[in-house]
Protein backbone atom coordinates (compact mmCIF):
# COMPACT_ATOMS: atom_id res chain seq x y z
CA UNK A 1 0.00 0.00 0.00
CA UNK A 2 2.98 2.41 0.55
CA UNK A 3 3.19 3.09 -3.58
CA UNK A 4 0.19 4.80 -2.99
CA UNK A 5 1.13 7.82 -0.74
CA UNK A 6 -1.79 9.83 0.53
CA UNK A 7 -1.47 13.77 0.21
CA UNK A 8 -2.77 15.85 3.12
CA UNK A 9 -3.68 19.14 2.76
CA UNK A 10 -1.50 21.75 5.07
CA UNK A 11 -3.52 24.41 5.40
CA UNK A 12 -0.95 27.06 4.86
CA UNK A 13 -0.73 27.88 8.90
CA UNK A 14 1.71 31.05 7.54
CA UNK A 15 -0.29 32.70 4.96
CA UNK A 16 -3.64 32.19 7.25
CA UNK A 17 -1.80 34.05 10.13
CA UNK A 18 -0.66 36.89 7.62
CA UNK A 19 -4.46 37.21 6.15
CA UNK A 20 -5.71 37.41 9.44
CA UNK A 21 -3.41 39.76 10.92
CA UNK A 22 -3.80 42.20 7.08
CA UNK A 23 -7.77 41.64 7.95
CA UNK A 24 -7.93 42.69 11.60
CA UNK A 25 -5.64 45.69 10.16
CA UNK A 26 -7.96 46.79 7.24
CA UNK A 27 -10.94 46.22 9.63
CA UNK A 28 -10.43 48.43 11.63
CA UNK A 29 -8.63 50.77 9.41
CA UNK A 30 -12.14 50.95 7.57
CA UNK A 31 -13.35 51.87 11.08
CA UNK A 32 -11.02 55.08 11.33
CA UNK A 33 -11.73 56.18 8.13
CA UNK A 34 -15.22 55.91 8.73
CA UNK A 35 -14.74 58.73 11.47
CA UNK A 36 -12.19 60.68 9.35
CA UNK A 37 -12.46 60.55 5.84
CA UNK A 38 -15.65 62.72 4.02
CA UNK A 39 -15.96 60.49 1.25
CA UNK A 40 -15.77 57.42 3.22
CA UNK A 41 -18.29 59.17 5.78
CA UNK A 42 -20.43 59.88 2.68
CA UNK A 43 -20.43 55.85 1.21
CA UNK A 44 -21.44 54.70 5.02
CA UNK A 45 -24.09 57.43 5.23
CA UNK A 46 -26.32 55.95 1.77
CA UNK A 47 -25.98 52.62 3.36
CA UNK A 48 -28.82 51.67 5.51
CA UNK A 49 -28.89 51.32 9.38
CA UNK A 50 -27.52 48.20 10.81
CA UNK A 51 -25.54 47.38 7.22
CA UNK A 52 -22.77 44.58 7.96
CA UNK A 53 -20.52 43.47 5.31
CA UNK A 54 -17.76 40.78 5.12
CA UNK A 55 -14.45 39.84 3.19
CA UNK A 56 -13.53 36.60 3.71
CA UNK A 57 -12.38 33.34 1.82
CA UNK A 58 -14.02 30.14 0.83
CA UNK A 59 -14.82 27.86 2.70
CA UNK A 60 -13.30 28.85 6.10
CA UNK A 61 -10.57 31.31 4.92
CA UNK A 62 -9.73 34.12 7.72
CA UNK A 63 -12.58 37.15 7.78
CA UNK A 64 -13.76 40.18 8.76
CA UNK A 65 -16.85 41.82 9.74
CA UNK A 66 -17.81 45.93 9.42
CA UNK A 67 -20.90 47.09 10.77
CA UNK A 68 -22.90 50.09 10.80
CA UNK A 69 -25.04 50.64 13.57
CA UNK A 70 -28.31 52.72 14.50
CA UNK A 71 -26.32 55.96 15.20
CA UNK A 72 -24.40 55.65 12.00
CA UNK A 73 -21.38 54.31 14.01
CA UNK A 74 -19.42 52.08 11.99
CA UNK A 75 -17.48 49.56 13.54
CA UNK A 76 -14.76 46.48 12.79
CA UNK A 77 -16.69 43.48 15.20
CA UNK A 78 -13.87 40.70 14.62
CA UNK A 79 -13.63 38.28 12.57
CA UNK A 80 -16.55 36.36 12.49
CA UNK A 81 -18.98 38.00 15.26
CA UNK A 82 -21.86 35.06 15.90
CA UNK A 83 -25.67 35.73 14.79
CA UNK A 84 -24.49 38.87 12.81
CA UNK A 85 -26.88 39.22 9.88
CA UNK A 86 -24.83 40.36 7.13
CA UNK A 87 -25.89 42.63 3.95
CA UNK A 88 -23.12 42.13 1.75
CA UNK A 89 -21.12 39.23 1.86
CA UNK A 90 -17.60 39.12 -0.22
CA UNK A 91 -15.82 36.28 -1.23
CA UNK A 92 -12.96 35.23 -2.39
CA UNK A 93 -13.38 32.05 -4.11
CA UNK A 94 -9.69 30.19 -1.96
CA UNK A 95 -7.42 31.58 0.41
CA UNK A 96 -4.87 32.12 -2.09
CA UNK A 97 -7.00 34.81 -4.04
CA UNK A 98 -7.20 36.70 -0.63
CA UNK A 99 -3.26 36.33 -0.71
CA UNK A 100 -2.95 37.81 -3.81
CA UNK A 101 -5.25 40.72 -2.82
CA UNK A 102 -3.76 41.29 1.01
CA UNK A 103 -0.15 40.66 -0.81
CA UNK A 104 -1.34 43.78 -3.79
CA UNK A 105 -0.76 41.61 -6.82
CA UNK A 106 -4.02 41.75 -7.34
CA UNK A 107 -6.61 44.63 -7.54
CA UNK A 108 -10.01 44.21 -6.08
CA UNK A 109 -11.11 45.08 -10.45
CA UNK A 110 -8.70 42.43 -10.82
CA UNK A 111 -9.97 39.49 -8.79
CA UNK A 112 -13.48 39.93 -10.17
CA UNK A 113 -12.81 40.22 -13.25
CA UNK A 114 -10.75 36.84 -13.15
CA UNK A 115 -13.89 35.22 -11.11
CA UNK A 116 -11.89 34.99 -7.86
CA UNK A 117 -14.13 37.44 -6.09
CA UNK A 118 -17.91 36.97 -5.56
CA UNK A 119 -20.59 38.89 -4.11
CA UNK A 120 -23.52 37.71 -2.34
CA UNK A 121 -26.00 40.63 -1.31
CA UNK A 122 -26.99 44.35 -2.88
CA UNK A 123 -24.51 44.97 -5.92
CA UNK A 124 -25.16 48.66 -5.63
CA UNK A 125 -23.81 48.38 -1.53
CA UNK A 126 -20.98 46.11 -2.82
CA UNK A 127 -20.02 48.62 -5.10
CA UNK A 128 -19.97 50.84 -2.52
CA UNK A 129 -18.24 48.19 0.01
CA UNK A 130 -15.29 48.26 -2.76
CA UNK A 131 -15.20 52.03 -2.89
CA UNK A 132 -14.16 52.18 0.68
CA UNK A 133 -12.12 49.06 0.33
CA UNK A 134 -10.01 51.56 -2.15
CA UNK A 135 -9.65 54.37 0.17
CA UNK A 136 -8.45 52.62 2.57
CA UNK A 137 -6.16 51.15 0.75
CA UNK A 138 -4.50 54.24 -0.58
CA UNK A 139 -4.55 55.85 2.98
CA UNK A 140 -2.92 52.75 4.31
CA UNK A 141 -0.26 52.19 1.42
CA UNK A 142 2.38 53.81 -0.10
CA UNK A 143 1.84 55.27 -3.16
CA UNK A 144 3.72 52.52 -5.21
CA UNK A 145 1.96 49.91 -3.55
CA UNK A 146 -1.15 51.43 -3.52
CA UNK A 147 -1.17 52.25 -7.50
CA UNK A 148 -1.41 48.30 -7.93
CA UNK A 149 -4.26 47.79 -5.57
CA UNK A 150 -6.48 50.73 -7.40
CA UNK A 151 -7.47 51.09 -10.76
CA UNK A 152 -6.72 55.33 -10.38
CA UNK A 153 -4.33 56.56 -7.98
CA UNK A 154 -6.91 59.45 -6.44
CA UNK A 155 -5.13 63.09 -6.50
CA UNK A 156 -5.98 64.49 -2.34
CA UNK A 157 -4.97 67.45 -1.26
CA UNK A 158 -1.80 67.90 0.76
CA UNK A 159 -3.88 67.85 3.91
CA UNK A 160 -5.66 64.31 3.33
CA UNK A 161 -2.70 62.62 2.13
CA UNK A 162 -0.67 63.88 5.20
CA UNK A 163 -2.85 65.18 8.34
CA UNK A 164 -5.92 63.03 7.21
CA UNK A 165 -3.54 59.56 6.54
CA UNK A 166 -1.94 60.16 9.68
CA UNK A 167 -4.93 60.61 11.82
CA UNK A 168 -6.15 57.22 10.43
CA UNK A 169 -3.35 55.41 10.90
CA UNK A 170 -3.61 56.43 14.46
CA UNK A 171 -7.07 55.49 14.97
CA UNK A 172 -6.69 52.02 13.27
CA UNK A 173 -3.39 51.70 15.73
CA UNK A 174 -5.30 52.82 18.76
CA UNK A 175 -8.51 51.46 17.55
CA UNK A 176 -10.53 54.91 18.42
CA UNK B 1 -3.14 39.84 -28.38
CA UNK B 2 -2.20 39.96 -24.53
CA UNK B 3 -2.77 36.77 -22.94
CA UNK B 4 -3.96 37.57 -19.53
CA UNK B 5 -2.46 35.37 -16.40
CA UNK B 6 -5.82 33.94 -15.45
CA UNK B 7 -8.84 33.41 -17.35
CA UNK B 8 -11.95 31.15 -17.26
CA UNK B 9 -14.51 30.40 -20.32
CA UNK B 10 -17.43 28.21 -20.38
CA UNK B 11 -20.42 28.13 -22.33
CA UNK B 12 -22.26 24.70 -22.49
CA UNK B 13 -24.72 25.76 -24.61
CA UNK B 14 -25.27 23.75 -27.94
CA UNK B 15 -26.21 26.50 -30.91
CA UNK B 16 -28.12 25.54 -33.36
CA UNK B 17 -28.37 28.07 -35.99
CA UNK B 18 -30.34 28.31 -39.91
CA UNK B 19 -33.07 29.43 -42.06
CA UNK B 20 -34.92 26.84 -40.92
CA UNK B 21 -33.97 25.39 -37.82
CA UNK B 22 -36.97 25.50 -35.81
CA UNK B 23 -38.25 21.98 -37.14
CA UNK B 24 -35.05 20.68 -35.21
CA UNK B 25 -36.73 21.43 -31.85
CA UNK B 26 -38.09 17.89 -31.29
CA UNK B 27 -35.19 15.68 -32.11
CA UNK B 28 -33.35 17.81 -30.42
CA UNK B 29 -35.91 17.65 -26.77
CA UNK B 30 -35.85 13.90 -27.33
CA UNK B 31 -32.19 13.67 -27.10
CA UNK B 32 -32.60 15.74 -24.19
CA UNK B 33 -35.27 13.13 -22.83
CA UNK B 34 -38.04 15.32 -22.91
CA UNK B 35 -41.65 15.26 -25.27
CA UNK B 36 -43.55 17.57 -23.80
CA UNK B 37 -42.67 21.33 -23.54
CA UNK B 38 -44.62 24.06 -22.51
CA UNK B 39 -43.56 27.36 -24.84
CA UNK B 40 -43.17 30.52 -23.07
CA UNK B 41 -43.14 33.92 -24.95
CA UNK B 42 -45.02 37.75 -24.89
CA UNK B 43 -47.60 39.34 -26.38
CA UNK B 44 -45.32 41.10 -28.82
CA UNK B 45 -44.00 37.42 -30.12
CA UNK B 46 -47.79 36.33 -29.79
CA UNK B 47 -48.62 39.38 -31.36
CA UNK B 48 -46.13 39.17 -34.43
CA UNK B 49 -46.83 35.98 -35.61
CA UNK B 50 -43.60 34.28 -34.42
CA UNK B 51 -45.56 31.84 -31.96
CA UNK B 52 -48.07 30.45 -34.72
CA UNK B 53 -44.17 29.86 -36.52
CA UNK B 54 -42.67 28.28 -33.59
CA UNK B 55 -45.94 25.69 -32.82
CA UNK B 56 -46.42 25.25 -36.68
CA UNK B 57 -42.95 24.02 -37.08
CA UNK B 58 -43.30 21.76 -33.86
CA UNK B 59 -47.19 20.55 -33.39
CA UNK B 60 -47.15 17.83 -36.42
CA UNK B 61 -44.18 16.11 -34.31
CA UNK B 62 -44.54 16.68 -30.72
CA UNK B 63 -46.94 17.08 -27.68
CA UNK B 64 -46.75 20.51 -26.56
CA UNK B 65 -48.16 20.69 -22.61
CA UNK B 66 -48.95 24.71 -22.52
CA UNK B 67 -48.30 27.56 -23.94
CA UNK B 68 -47.87 30.46 -22.02
CA UNK B 69 -48.19 33.69 -24.03
CA UNK B 70 -48.88 36.46 -21.94
CA UNK B 71 -45.17 37.14 -20.10
CA UNK B 72 -44.86 41.20 -18.84
CA UNK B 73 -42.00 43.51 -20.18
CA UNK B 74 -40.63 43.38 -17.05
CA UNK B 75 -41.50 39.41 -15.29
CA UNK B 76 -41.84 38.77 -11.73
CA UNK B 77 -41.38 36.69 -9.23
CA UNK B 78 -45.14 36.31 -9.32
CA UNK B 79 -45.23 35.36 -12.58
CA UNK B 80 -42.48 33.00 -12.14
CA UNK B 81 -44.32 30.91 -9.65
CA UNK B 82 -47.67 31.03 -11.70
CA UNK B 83 -45.97 29.62 -15.35
CA UNK B 84 -44.30 27.05 -12.70
CA UNK B 85 -47.52 25.59 -11.16
CA UNK B 86 -48.89 25.51 -14.74
CA UNK B 87 -46.07 23.70 -15.52
CA UNK B 88 -46.74 20.88 -12.96
CA UNK B 89 -50.21 21.09 -13.79
CA UNK B 90 -49.88 20.25 -17.69
CA UNK B 91 -46.95 17.45 -16.99
CA UNK B 92 -44.83 19.31 -18.87
CA UNK B 93 -40.99 18.12 -18.95
CA UNK B 94 -39.13 20.92 -20.79
CA UNK B 95 -39.22 24.64 -21.29
CA UNK B 96 -39.10 26.43 -24.67
CA UNK B 97 -38.40 30.06 -24.18
CA UNK B 98 -39.28 32.09 -27.44
CA UNK B 99 -38.64 35.50 -27.01
CA UNK B 100 -35.75 38.28 -25.90
CA UNK B 101 -34.59 38.82 -22.45
CA UNK B 102 -37.33 39.07 -20.40
CA UNK B 103 -38.60 35.69 -21.48
CA UNK B 104 -35.73 34.11 -21.47
CA UNK B 105 -35.49 35.25 -17.95
CA UNK B 106 -38.46 34.33 -16.94
CA UNK B 107 -38.26 30.79 -18.59
CA UNK B 108 -34.81 30.54 -16.59
CA UNK B 109 -36.31 31.16 -13.11
CA UNK B 110 -39.53 29.30 -13.80
CA UNK B 111 -36.72 26.47 -14.82
CA UNK B 112 -35.46 26.61 -11.33
CA UNK B 113 -38.62 26.29 -9.39
CA UNK B 114 -39.90 23.20 -11.89
CA UNK B 115 -36.53 21.62 -11.57
CA UNK B 116 -35.88 22.39 -7.65
CA UNK B 117 -39.16 22.21 -5.97
CA UNK B 118 -41.12 24.99 -4.20
CA UNK B 119 -42.60 28.24 -5.24
CA UNK B 120 -40.42 30.49 -3.88
CA UNK B 121 -37.91 31.78 -6.05
CA UNK B 122 -35.73 33.77 -3.84
CA UNK B 123 -34.78 30.59 -2.10
CA UNK B 124 -32.18 30.12 -5.16
CA UNK B 125 -30.05 33.91 -4.84
CA UNK B 126 -26.50 33.40 -4.20
CA UNK B 127 -23.55 31.93 -5.34
CA UNK B 128 -23.65 28.09 -5.69
CA UNK B 129 -27.47 27.65 -4.42
CA UNK B 130 -28.15 26.12 -7.55
CA UNK B 131 -26.45 22.45 -7.57
CA UNK B 132 -27.79 19.89 -10.09
CA UNK B 133 -28.99 20.16 -13.87
CA UNK B 134 -32.38 21.86 -14.51
CA UNK B 135 -34.82 20.26 -16.99
CA UNK B 136 -33.87 21.13 -20.45
CA UNK B 137 -34.26 24.12 -21.79
CA UNK B 138 -34.31 25.56 -25.63
CA UNK B 139 -33.88 29.21 -25.96
CA UNK B 140 -35.37 30.56 -29.18
CA UNK B 141 -34.27 34.45 -29.37
CA UNK B 142 -36.92 36.38 -31.19
CA UNK B 143 -34.21 39.19 -31.47
CA UNK B 144 -31.12 39.39 -32.48
CA UNK B 145 -29.15 41.59 -29.88
CA UNK B 146 -29.28 40.13 -26.31
CA UNK B 147 -27.50 36.93 -26.15
CA UNK B 148 -29.80 35.89 -23.37
CA UNK B 149 -29.66 32.66 -25.54
CA UNK B 150 -26.40 31.67 -24.10
CA UNK B 151 -25.71 33.36 -20.89
CA UNK B 152 -25.78 32.05 -17.45
CA UNK B 153 -28.52 34.86 -15.90
CA UNK B 154 -31.50 35.88 -15.10
CA UNK B 155 -32.80 39.32 -13.62
CA UNK B 156 -36.34 38.71 -11.99
CA UNK B 157 -38.15 41.59 -10.86
CA UNK B 158 -39.47 41.57 -7.34
CA UNK B 159 -42.15 44.30 -7.73
CA UNK B 160 -43.01 43.86 -3.89
CA UNK B 161 -40.07 44.80 -2.96
CA UNK B 162 -39.08 47.61 -6.35
CA UNK B 163 -35.88 45.67 -6.56
CA UNK B 164 -34.47 43.61 -9.46
CA UNK B 165 -32.92 40.05 -8.57
CA UNK B 166 -30.45 39.02 -10.39
CA UNK B 167 -29.88 35.05 -10.31
CA UNK B 168 -26.14 33.37 -11.61
CA UNK B 169 -25.35 29.71 -11.79
CA UNK B 170 -24.05 27.36 -14.99
CA UNK B 171 -26.72 25.90 -14.33
CA UNK B 172 -29.01 28.54 -15.84
CA UNK B 173 -27.76 27.95 -19.33
CA UNK B 174 -29.90 26.95 -21.91
CA UNK B 175 -29.48 23.73 -23.07
CA UNK B 176 -29.94 24.41 -26.59
CA UNK B 177 -30.14 28.11 -28.17
CA UNK B 178 -32.24 27.35 -31.61
CA UNK B 179 -30.98 30.78 -33.86
CA UNK B 180 -33.41 31.15 -37.12
CA UNK B 181 -33.53 33.78 -39.11
CA UNK B 182 -37.32 33.55 -38.98
CA UNK B 183 -37.75 34.99 -36.11
CA UNK B 184 -36.48 38.61 -36.80
CA UNK B 185 -37.33 38.36 -40.39
CA UNK B 186 -40.15 41.12 -38.96
CA UNK B 187 -38.28 43.40 -36.86
CA UNK B 188 -38.67 47.07 -37.37
CA UNK B 189 -35.63 48.64 -38.62
CA UNK B 190 -35.18 50.57 -35.63
CA UNK B 191 -35.37 47.78 -33.30
CA UNK B 192 -33.22 45.80 -35.87
CA UNK B 193 -30.96 48.63 -35.22
CA UNK B 194 -31.05 48.99 -31.48
CA UNK B 195 -31.03 45.20 -31.05
CA UNK B 196 -27.73 44.56 -33.25
CA UNK B 197 -25.93 47.92 -31.70
CA UNK B 198 -26.61 45.76 -28.48
CA UNK B 199 -24.18 42.98 -29.28
CA UNK B 200 -21.84 45.34 -30.80
CA UNK B 201 -21.43 46.90 -27.68
CA UNK B 202 -21.72 43.21 -26.02
CA UNK B 203 -18.57 42.61 -28.52
CA UNK B 204 -16.65 45.39 -27.90
CA UNK B 205 -16.90 45.86 -24.29
CA UNK B 206 -15.83 42.06 -23.80
CA UNK B 207 -12.83 42.74 -25.94
CA UNK B 208 -11.75 46.67 -24.13
CA UNK B 209 -12.82 45.63 -20.83
CA UNK B 210 -11.08 43.72 -17.95
CA UNK B 211 -11.72 40.22 -17.91
CA UNK B 212 -11.20 39.87 -21.58
CA UNK B 213 -9.78 36.65 -22.33
CA UNK B 214 -8.69 34.61 -25.56
CA UNK B 215 -12.03 32.92 -26.48
CA UNK B 216 -13.85 35.77 -25.41
CA UNK B 217 -11.79 37.91 -27.86
CA UNK B 218 -12.28 35.12 -30.68
CA UNK B 219 -15.96 35.54 -30.54
CA UNK B 220 -16.35 38.98 -30.27
CA UNK B 221 -14.33 39.85 -33.62
CA UNK B 222 -16.22 38.06 -35.06
CA UNK B 223 -19.41 39.23 -33.87
CA UNK B 224 -18.63 42.89 -34.70
CA UNK B 225 -17.56 41.41 -38.15
CA UNK B 226 -20.71 40.10 -38.72
CA UNK B 227 -22.61 43.41 -37.80
CA UNK B 228 -20.55 45.36 -39.14
CA UNK B 229 -20.98 44.03 -42.68
CA UNK B 230 -24.68 43.27 -42.32
CA UNK B 231 -26.67 45.83 -40.19
CA UNK B 232 -27.02 48.50 -42.46
CA UNK B 233 -28.10 46.18 -45.17
CA UNK B 234 -30.25 44.07 -43.48
CA UNK B 235 -32.19 48.29 -41.61
CA UNK B 236 -32.29 48.87 -45.39
CA UNK B 237 -33.56 45.53 -46.56
CA UNK B 238 -35.21 43.76 -43.82
CA UNK B 239 -36.47 40.71 -45.72
CA UNK B 240 -33.10 40.10 -46.19
CA UNK B 241 -32.46 36.36 -44.83
CA UNK B 242 -28.76 35.96 -44.86
CA UNK B 243 -28.15 39.31 -43.38
CA UNK B 244 -30.75 38.19 -40.59
CA UNK B 245 -29.01 35.06 -39.40
CA UNK B 246 -25.38 36.50 -39.63
CA UNK B 247 -26.79 39.35 -37.18
CA UNK B 248 -28.89 36.47 -35.13
CA UNK B 249 -25.22 34.61 -35.08
CA UNK B 250 -23.43 37.89 -34.46
CA UNK B 251 -25.58 38.33 -31.04
CA UNK B 252 -24.99 34.91 -29.62
CA UNK B 253 -21.35 35.18 -30.53
CA UNK B 254 -21.15 38.85 -28.43
CA UNK B 255 -23.29 36.72 -25.52
CA UNK B 256 -20.62 33.96 -25.56
CA UNK B 257 -18.50 36.77 -25.08
CA UNK B 258 -19.93 38.90 -22.82
CA UNK B 259 -21.16 36.41 -20.38
CA UNK B 260 -17.54 35.61 -19.84
CA UNK B 261 -15.42 38.54 -20.29
CA UNK B 262 -18.25 41.00 -18.94
CA UNK B 263 -19.01 44.13 -19.77
CA UNK B 264 -17.90 47.78 -18.70
CA UNK B 265 -18.83 51.55 -18.76
CA UNK B 266 -21.01 51.61 -21.28
CA UNK B 267 -23.51 49.26 -19.67
CA UNK B 268 -22.92 51.06 -16.22
CA UNK B 269 -24.29 54.33 -17.98
CA UNK B 270 -26.98 52.24 -20.00
CA UNK B 271 -28.34 50.34 -17.64
CA UNK B 272 -28.62 53.71 -15.38
CA UNK B 273 -29.80 55.90 -17.94
CA UNK B 274 -32.53 52.98 -18.72
CA UNK B 275 -33.28 52.76 -15.13
CA UNK B 276 -34.06 56.72 -14.43
CA UNK B 277 -35.53 57.33 -17.69
CA UNK B 278 -36.99 54.26 -19.40
CA UNK B 279 -34.81 54.51 -22.63
CA UNK B 280 -34.59 51.01 -24.30
CA UNK B 281 -31.40 49.47 -23.43
CA UNK B 282 -30.31 49.14 -27.10
CA UNK B 283 -30.69 52.95 -28.29
CA UNK B 284 -28.40 53.84 -24.57
CA UNK B 285 -26.01 51.03 -25.80
CA UNK B 286 -25.69 52.70 -29.22
CA UNK B 287 -25.13 56.51 -28.12
CA UNK B 288 -22.99 55.64 -25.13
CA UNK B 289 -20.45 52.81 -26.74
CA UNK B 290 -18.11 55.76 -28.37
CA UNK B 291 -17.87 57.69 -25.06
CA UNK B 292 -17.08 54.28 -22.96
CA UNK B 293 -14.12 53.68 -26.09
CA UNK B 294 -13.13 57.54 -25.89
CA UNK B 295 -13.10 57.43 -21.92
CA UNK B 296 -10.90 54.05 -21.87
CA UNK B 297 -8.48 54.98 -24.56
CA UNK B 298 -5.43 55.43 -22.58
CA UNK B 299 -5.84 52.54 -21.06
CA UNK B 300 -7.02 49.87 -23.42
CA UNK B 301 -6.35 52.15 -26.81
CA UNK B 302 -4.46 49.02 -27.96
CA UNK B 303 -7.65 46.54 -28.54
CA UNK B 304 -9.87 49.03 -29.43
CA UNK B 305 -7.66 49.98 -32.25
CA UNK B 306 -7.34 46.35 -33.40
CA UNK B 307 -11.27 46.05 -33.43
CA UNK B 308 -10.46 48.70 -36.91
CA UNK B 309 -10.00 45.13 -38.69
CA UNK B 310 -13.14 43.86 -37.73
CA UNK B 311 -15.00 46.76 -38.18
CA UNK B 312 -13.47 48.20 -41.10
CA UNK B 313 -11.34 45.89 -42.89
CA UNK B 314 -8.05 45.11 -43.49
CA UNK B 315 -7.61 48.12 -46.44
CA UNK B 316 -8.83 50.54 -44.00
CA UNK B 317 -6.56 48.94 -41.08
CA UNK B 318 -3.46 48.94 -42.83
CA UNK B 319 -4.29 52.21 -44.45
CA UNK B 320 -4.59 53.43 -40.86
CA UNK B 321 -1.59 54.54 -38.68
CA UNK B 322 -1.00 52.23 -35.67
CA UNK B 323 -1.29 55.01 -33.35
CA UNK B 324 -4.70 56.51 -34.83
CA UNK B 325 -6.50 53.12 -35.13
CA UNK B 326 -8.07 53.47 -31.53
CA UNK B 327 -9.76 57.13 -32.52
CA UNK B 328 -10.87 55.26 -36.16
CA UNK B 329 -12.75 52.46 -34.45
CA UNK B 330 -14.62 55.26 -32.55
CA UNK B 331 -15.24 57.40 -35.59
CA UNK B 332 -16.79 54.26 -37.41
CA UNK B 333 -19.28 53.56 -34.64
CA UNK B 334 -20.21 57.01 -34.61
CA UNK B 335 -20.13 56.90 -38.57
CA UNK B 336 -22.51 53.97 -38.15
CA UNK B 337 -24.85 55.33 -35.81
CA UNK B 338 -25.15 58.43 -38.16
CA UNK B 339 -26.30 56.04 -40.95
CA UNK B 340 -28.74 54.44 -39.01
CA UNK B 341 -30.27 57.49 -38.00
CA UNK B 342 -30.12 58.17 -41.69
CA UNK B 343 -31.74 54.55 -42.54
CA UNK B 344 -34.73 54.43 -40.25
CA UNK B 345 -35.95 58.05 -40.57
CA UNK B 346 -34.52 59.30 -37.04
CA UNK B 347 -35.90 56.81 -35.26
CA UNK B 348 -32.03 56.02 -34.45
CA UNK B 349 -30.94 58.64 -31.40
CA UNK B 350 -27.65 59.57 -31.94
CA UNK B 351 -27.38 61.63 -28.44
CA UNK B 352 -28.98 60.88 -25.09
CA UNK B 353 -30.57 64.45 -26.03
CA UNK B 354 -32.08 62.93 -28.87
CA UNK B 355 -34.04 60.42 -27.37
CA UNK B 356 -37.76 60.74 -27.40
CA UNK B 357 -40.95 58.87 -26.88
CA UNK B 358 -43.76 57.97 -28.99
CA UNK B 359 -45.04 61.35 -28.07
CA UNK B 360 -42.29 62.87 -29.06
CA UNK B 361 -41.14 64.11 -25.58
CA UNK B 362 -37.89 64.26 -24.82
CA UNK B 363 -36.96 60.80 -22.64
CA UNK B 364 -33.81 62.13 -20.96
CA UNK B 365 -34.23 65.54 -19.56
CA UNK B 366 -30.74 67.23 -18.60
CA UNK B 367 -31.46 67.55 -15.48
CA UNK B 368 -31.28 63.99 -14.54
CA UNK B 369 -28.50 63.20 -15.61
CA UNK B 370 -26.91 63.63 -11.96
CA UNK B 371 -29.08 61.35 -10.97
CA UNK B 372 -28.71 58.75 -13.62
CA UNK B 373 -24.68 59.34 -12.35
CA UNK B 374 -25.47 58.39 -9.09
CA UNK B 375 -27.60 55.30 -9.78
CA UNK B 376 -24.44 54.08 -12.24
CA UNK B 377 -22.38 53.89 -9.11
CA UNK B 378 -24.24 50.65 -8.00
CA UNK B 379 -23.91 48.60 -11.20
CA UNK B 380 -21.65 46.00 -10.71
CA UNK B 381 -20.28 46.38 -14.33
CA UNK B 382 -18.15 49.21 -13.18
CA UNK B 383 -15.67 47.01 -11.70
CA UNK B 384 -14.96 45.28 -14.84
CA UNK B 385 -14.19 48.85 -16.63
CA UNK B 386 -10.25 49.42 -17.37
CA UNK B 387 -10.61 53.02 -15.71
CA UNK B 388 -11.93 54.31 -12.31
CA UNK B 389 -15.54 56.64 -12.70
CA UNK B 390 -16.28 58.47 -10.22
CA UNK B 391 -19.62 60.61 -9.84
CA UNK B 392 -17.92 63.57 -11.64
CA UNK B 393 -16.98 61.22 -14.39
CA UNK B 394 -20.38 59.84 -15.31
CA UNK B 395 -21.46 62.81 -15.07
CA UNK B 396 -19.22 64.42 -17.73
CA UNK B 397 -19.57 61.40 -19.65
CA UNK B 398 -23.28 62.12 -19.61
CA UNK B 399 -23.01 65.37 -20.40
CA UNK B 400 -21.27 64.44 -23.89
CA UNK B 401 -23.40 61.87 -24.58
CA UNK B 402 -26.27 63.89 -23.96
CA UNK B 403 -25.00 66.66 -25.88
CA UNK B 404 -23.41 64.57 -29.41
CA UNK B 405 -19.97 66.14 -28.35
CA UNK B 406 -16.75 63.73 -28.27
CA UNK B 407 -15.43 63.82 -24.99
CA UNK B 408 -12.06 66.29 -23.98
CA UNK B 409 -9.33 64.02 -23.46
CA UNK B 410 -8.14 66.73 -21.22
CA UNK B 411 -11.44 66.20 -18.38
CA UNK B 412 -10.59 62.68 -18.35
CA UNK B 413 -8.38 62.03 -15.61
CA UNK B 414 -5.33 59.82 -14.96
CA UNK B 415 -4.03 58.34 -11.69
Amino acid sequence: MNDFRKITPGGRPFTRIYLNVMLWFVGRAIQAAARQDPAVKREFAQLPEGFTFTLTAAPDGPSMVVSKDETGRVTYLGRRPANHPLNVKLTLKHMEGLFLLFTFRESTATATARDRLYVEGSLAEACAVVRILDIVQVYLLPKPVARLAVKRYPRWSFKRHAWDRTLVLLRTVLGV
Amino acid sequence: MRLPDYYEYCCRVKIVAGHEVLEEIPALLARLHAGRPMIITDPGVAAAGLLDVVTGALKDRIAIGAVADAVPPDSDLQAVSRLARVYGEKGCDAIIAVGGGSVMDTAKGVNVLVSEGGEDLLAFTGAGALKKRLKPLVAVPTTAGTGSEVTLVAVIADHENNRKIPFTSYFLLPDVAVVDSRMTLTLPDSITAQTAMDALCHAVEAYTCLAKNPVSDACALEAISLIAGNLLQVVENPGHRDGRLALATAATLAGMAFSNAMVGMVHTLGHSVGAVCRVPHGTCMAILLPYGLEYNMHKNGDEAGELLYALAGEAEFIRTPRDQRAQQTVARIRALNQALHEATGARHPRTLGEVRDRDGKALVPRGKLADIARVAQGDASIFYNPEELDVDDLLMVLEAAWAGLPLDPQRIKRG
